[in-house]
């Protein structure tokens, strides 16, 4: 009988109590799973952030516009590779609960811009610049609705309208595409400025916002004090920030979610930990006379350790690898009902490697104590006890 | 009759007593349960301040008037001549001087600092008419004074105040090319108009160079039936195809998408964790019943019921849930209670909000504790009542 016998006949001695606990084991970590991939999910546009990348705003706030001008004169700075701008269209299909992520853009260089996230064939490019009515649609949206390339199809906003008094416009899906980082949300459409620009009855000729790549990270501080600066006590003035910090800046909005999904697991943690380890506590103290027999038969102090320590080890194991399937399936469910308000709900490979962490730590934590307790339990004492 | 209820005092006794000899076990139960409830007390009292905060603003006599299909005001854009249309419409009121009790407003999102996490945030500035403060319900000035027309001035919201830098009173605020100075703070009951900034419309209009845009407009109607006839003017004249509502289903339909939200991830999260306190509260429950199998076999064999050993165990295990139970809901009532926090609302700008707890909530929280404690006390019960008495008195 080798110690892993031992271990796993110990364990599901009492069939009740073992199920009892890997349940409230597998049910902490599915709540460690959901929540962690909802975190990570909004905290994605952090994620997908290129430490090159600048996002130019108006200053008042990002929901106001900027003047068109302004793409080419920060085009021509110094330190700006690329630049490239972006509306806010405020889209739906069909009905307004149908609401669609759809931005209005420079075709040229949006796609170069954004180059790193998404993979652009170079069909889909020609086509996208050649076509005035052409859109670009994700693969999540396209799947969602259904779209194949070629279709027409009409996208109405709430906040524009055409010059002939229409909500809608007519778009042709001329590419859908596939991105390249995982974190890259394709719940999203891509359609060309002029066709809106020409045709929406106002706000001509302003921008949402403005998205340049500077030559290098190291020059993004002097690129953004340079275009703040130039367009300082104009009537836009413009606020300048790296991608990763608008992005983290937006979450926040929200709210302090992080703090929140820390507490709730931090109290399903918190719960099993008591729970768990006070019953292996009890469950060691109930086999004393056995462990002063395993040490009387030769077995040392450390062995006997290992063998309580490889019990709740066992215990957190079979616990939480259910567990995290449970949040895997319960995530892959949600994803889709989830792709207007998280997108990409999903658990990642740096989710497991916590889980992993915490299986460990949760395995030793509540062993401790009871194979301490037994580690030092003398013989004498073991057997003239119970 | 008597001798049974007897019996059952004496054992529930026993059983109570006996708690301390478990005590960590116990505590465990009582802790896991405390902690589930208050999971779900802090969801369900930060939706329900949310929904506060938006009903209370609503009042069922102001009309609001958005563009059609625009759904809030940060889409909307109502020309002059419409306003000019609604003001001289169809149940609109009028002011004592016959004047209509309307006001053409301009919501501009501007850039806050968030005093908690210092990032930049969305509020609103909101140009409002003449009538604009009085035909928002319960507006008072808490401090300072009311803007004066034509002036470069605003006035703040208490909300709004507590939870972002930069708008005390007296204080001066450049948005654009403009100072603007802060002249008044204004209380509104809580509602989500405290997380607002005023100004004076025309002097909004021009310094954001928005001459001539309006988003809503609000007007003070006597009733449903004006209502209903301003809607229909609304719905008919071809120069105006704008959506009218009363403020309190419009912001009744603001709530309920993030409550819902709330509500929605509040409810599975404590279900969930009431599973697991139940695995914990059973197995605590059949340790007691192991521990005092003697016991129990013993008070069998001198002629104790069945029934005894049932209702000591189960109260035993009510009696750790309920305790949980409402512990979780004191912990609750002190940590979050009144707790003010902001989030992103259906206007695309910060809504500031406090966590409210009320009773109802708290029989919730309460009942779901109860139910973790007689579903994890049954079972052990049902073994309690079974023990065989030979099998019992072996230990």
């Amino acid at each position: 009988m080798n110690d892993f016998v031992l271990i796993r006949k110990n364990l599901f001695r009492k069939k009740l109590r073992a199920v009892l606990m890997i349940v409230s084991i597998l049910i902490a970590f599915a709540i460690f799973g959901v929540l962690t991939a909802f975190e990570h999910a909004f905290n994605a546009g952090e994620q997908v952030a290129e430490d090159d990348r600048l996002v130019v705003v108006n200053k008042i706030n990002f929901t106001q516009p900027l003047p068109i001008a302004y793409f080419n004169r920060v085009r021509a700075m110094e330190g700006v590779r690329l630049a490239t701008h972006a509306n806010w269209f405020g889209g739906y299909f069909q009905d307004p609960k149908n609401f669609l992520i759809v931005f209005a853009v420079q075709p040229e260089t949006y796609l170069q811009v954004v180059d790193n996230n998404y993979d652009f064939t170079p069909e889909m490019r020609d086509a996208f610049i050649r076509e005035r009515t052409g859109a670009l649609v994700g693969e999540t949206l396209a799947k969602k609705w259904g779209w194949k390339v070629g279709d027409r199809v009409p996208i109405a906003s709430n906040i524009f309208s055409q010059k002939n008094g229409s909500r809608s416009w007519d778009m042709t899906i001329v590419g859908i595409f596939k991105n390249r980082k995982p974190q890259a949300d394709t719940n999203l459409m891509l359609f060309q400025y002029d066709y809106f620009d020409e045709t929406r009855s106002f706000g001509k000729d302003t921008i949402g916002w403005l998205v340049l790549q500077t030559t290098s990270p190291a020059v993004n501080d002097r690129v953004a004090k340079a275009i703040d600066q130039g367009f300082a006590n104009s009537s836009f003035e413009t606020a300048t920030d790296t991608e990763k910090a608008f992005n983290k800046a937006f979450v926040a909005q929200l709210g302090n979610i992080a703090l929140i999904m820390q507490l709730v697991v931090g109290a399903a943690f918190v719960t099993i930990l008591m729970i768990v380890g006070n019953t292996m506590v009890m469950a060691v103290r109930e086999r004393t006379r056995e462990i002063g027999v395993l040490k009387t038969l030769g077995f040392s102090g450390g062995r006997v350790l290992r063998l309580v320590l490889g019990e709740t080890l066992l215990l957190a194991l079979i616990g939480s690898l259910p567990g995290i399937a449970l949040a895997a399936v319960a995530t892959m469910n949600m994803r889709e009902s989830m792709a207007n308000f998280v997108p990409n709900l999903s658990l990642g490979p740096s989710i497991l490697a916590t889980a992993l962490v915490l299986m460990i730590g949760l395995g030793l934590a509540t062993g401790l104590a009871p194979a301490i307790h037994a580690f030092r339990l003398k013989i004498a004492d073991a057997m003239g006890r119970g | 009759m008597r001798a049974l209820l007897l019996q059952i005092v004496a054992v529930t006794a026993i059983n109570i007593r006996s708690i301390p000899q478990r005590f960590w076990l116990s505590l465990s139960t009582v802790v896991a349960v405390a902690l589930v409830v208050m999971v779900l007390l802090s969801f369900l009292a930060m939706a329900n301040g949310f929904q506060r905060t938006l009903k209370s603003a609503g009042a069922a006599d102001i009309a609001i008037v958005l563009r059609g299909g625009s759904q809030s005001e940060i889409n909307s854009s109502i020309a002059r001549e419409q306003v000019r249309l609604i003001e001289d419409g169809p149940g609109v009121a009028r002011g004592p001087d016959g004047k209509p009790l309307v006001s053409a407003e301009l919501y501009i999102v501007v850039d806050g600092i968030k005093r908690s996490s210092q990032t930049k945030a969305n509020i609103p500035l909101r140009g409002i008419g003449e009538e604009g403060a009085a035909l928002r319900k319960d507006v008072t000035l808490v401090a300072g004074r009311m803007f004066n027309p034509g002036a470069n001035e605003i006035v703040v919201g208490k909300s709004l105040l507590s939870q972002f830098q930069g708008f005390d009173l007296g204080e001066r605020v450049k948005f654009l090319t403009s100072q603007w100075t802060v002249v008044g703070v204004f209380a509104a009951d809580g509602s989500v108009f405290e997380s607002e900034i005023w100004g004076d419309l025309p002097v909004v209009q021009s310094l954001f160079n928005r001459n001539n845009v309006f988003q809503t407009v609000r007007a003070r109607i006597n009733g449903p039936a004006e209502l209903a006839e301003l809607k229909r003017y609304a719905d008919t004249d071809p120069r105006l195809k704008l959506d009218v509502k009363s403020e309190q289903d419009y912001f009744a339909e603001q709530s309920s998408q993030t409550s819902d939200l709330i509500q929605k991830l509040g409810w599975p999260l404590a279900i969930a964790m009431a599973l697991g306190a139940l695995a914990g509260a059973l197995n605590t429950m059949y340790s007691s019943v192991a521990a005092r199998s003697v016991e129990i076999a013993t008070l069998r064999a001198i002629g104790f019921g069945g029934l005894p050993a049932f209702v000591g165990t189960l109260t035993e295990s009510l009696l750790l849930a309920g305790i949980g139970g409402v512990l979780g809901a004191v912990a609750t009532y002190l940590v979050f209670d009144g707790f003010t926090a902001s989030t992103l609302g259906a206007g695309f700008t910060q809504v500031v909000f406090s966590f409210k707890l009320t009773p109802a909530l708290i029989g919730q929280g309460l009942a779901l504790a109860l139910i973790v404690g007689l579903i994890g006390g049954l079972l052990p019960a049902i073994r309690a009542a079974r023990l065989p008495i030979v099998q019992g008195l072996q230990g």
